[in-house]
């Protein structure tokens, strides 16, 4: 009944498990579920984990997605990592890093994007290189190139428009968009090893438009849960009006006043 | 210059707005073009799918954060709704194929994923870039305390 090779079990059983621990880790520092916030976020690791282990690319498109986030996470990771170096190593006074480490950190951001170029002229592995596997790659791809070119462009311009001699971060964003929009544009036209040019014409006309619409999507969903709690709130009683303090309770307060201030007079 | 920077995010909205534009027009020309009515149905499907998924997160979020103050039935109860809507309307687009559900939620995953990566790098660049400014130091920083001994000379 609990096969962890079902798609169910091993992929979206995790995936809930993970919003359910985020909610865990939101609650109070003291409340139990603080703790148990940990547990099931690993818990759920190794669900997903062992669903990749037991099950193979063409299984299923939840072990394809996993495939191309296995096949992905070493240029992303160069890349995160690399800008994390090359900001902690600069001239500001939060970079805790040998300033020697600064070029070595621009080198992998770089090396990770070239990496990701260098995956469209090679043969992909077999687990995301048919079916499937083959269109959730080839829609990362697509996603990734289209929103490196948009958003390259717009903190590109967004430096130019705020002056200041900006110009070199301008000028490597803009090399990030050119970049970005050759690779694009020679997928589209030539296709790639592995995946003509037509059928990243395919990808592009039913997923990224899929997507496009999954990202609006998205926001109108976090914006109806803000109207939610918005009406929620809106609809709650005011507080009741606190009782004024009893005799005794007057007493206890006057006496601790009485005692701070005998406190400072004698501190001066 | 200030009534310039008031208004950056005009052309620069313009600016990326063309550029979405240029990149599906090479494609629609390399392609031989596309039905319009086929790109609707794939955005509606989009849209509806991460509107159920996005609403069914929140909720567990919701559950697994609930606590003695929180107004917790519109919240639940409003995002179960919202959530089973959505799910059940992609369901439907799909013609009650969960295979084809799960599929499409791989694939949102994939494109989500792709999309933080890209901006991720572009962002992290960019502060890589920014805090690495050389600026001309403050000569106020370089002068010694005088610890409130001050004298003046006052010209004639």
């Amino acid at each position: 009944m609990w096969n962890v090779s079902d798609p169910w079990i091993g992929f979206w059983l995790p995936l809930a498990l993970l919003c359910l621990a985020t909610g865990f880790w939101l609650t109070d520092r003291k409340d139990s579920r603080r703790r148990l916030s940990t547990v099931t976020f690993f818990a759920s690791m190794v669900i997903i984990v062992l669903f990749g282990t037991r099950t193979r690319g063409g299984d299923s498109s939840e072990t394809a997605l996993l495939a191309v986030l296995l096949h992905m996470i070493v240029p992303v990771s160069l890349m995160a990592i690399g800008t994390l170096i090359a900001t902690f190593s600069g001239p500001s006074p939060v970079g805790p890093l040998p300033r020697g480490l600064r070029p070595l950190g621009f080198l992998m951001a770089i090396g990770g994007l070239l990496w990701i170029g260098l995956m469209l002229i090679s043969e992909p592995p077999d687990a995301i290189a048919n079916g499937i596997g083959e269109t959730i790659w080839g829609a990362w791809v697509n996603v990734f190139l289209s929103i490196l070119v948009l958003v390259a462009a717009l903190a590109g311009s967004f430096c130019i428009m705020m002056g200041e001699e900006r110009n070199k971060e301008a000028s490597t964003l803009a090399i990030l968009t050119i970049a970005g929009g050759w690779m694009f544009y020679e997928i589209m036209q030539n296709g790639s090893e592995g995946l003509e040019a037509s059928g990243w014409h395919q990808i592009h006309w039913e997923q990224m438009m899929f997507l496009i619409g999954g990202l609006l999507g998205s926001v109108t969903a976090v914006l109806a849960f803000i109207a939610l709690v918005y009406m929620a709130e809106k609809r709650a009683p005011d507080p009741d009006v606190i009782a004024p303090l009893t005799e005794e309770e007057k007493a206890v307060v006057d006496a601790v006043l009485r005692l701070n201030l005998e406190l400072e007079g004698a501190d001066e | 210059m200030t009534e310039q920077r008031e208004s950056w995010w005009g052309p620069i909205a313009l600016l990326m707005l063309l550029l979405a534009f240029s990149m599906d027009l090479l494609v629609w020309q390399l392609s031989g073009g596309v039905e319009l009515s086929s790109i609707v149905e794939r955005m509606l499907l989009g849209f509806t799918l991460a509107f159920g998924i996005t609403s069914f997160a929140l909720l567990l979020i919701s559950i697994g954060a609930l606590h003695q103050h929180v107004r917790w039935k519109e919240q639940v109860v409003g995002l179960f709704l919202l959530a089973g809507l959505g799910l059940s309307l992609s369901n439907w687009q799909m013609a009650g194929s969960l295979e084809s559900l799960r599929s499409e939620g791989v694939m949102l995953f994939s494109g989500m994923t792709a999309m933080l990566a890209a901006i991720g790098l572009v962002f992290g660049l960019l502060l890589a870039l920014v805090t690495g400014r050389e600026h001309v130091r403050d000569p106020l920083l370089d002068l010694d305390s005088t610890g409130g001994d001050v004298s003046l000379e006052l010209d004639d």
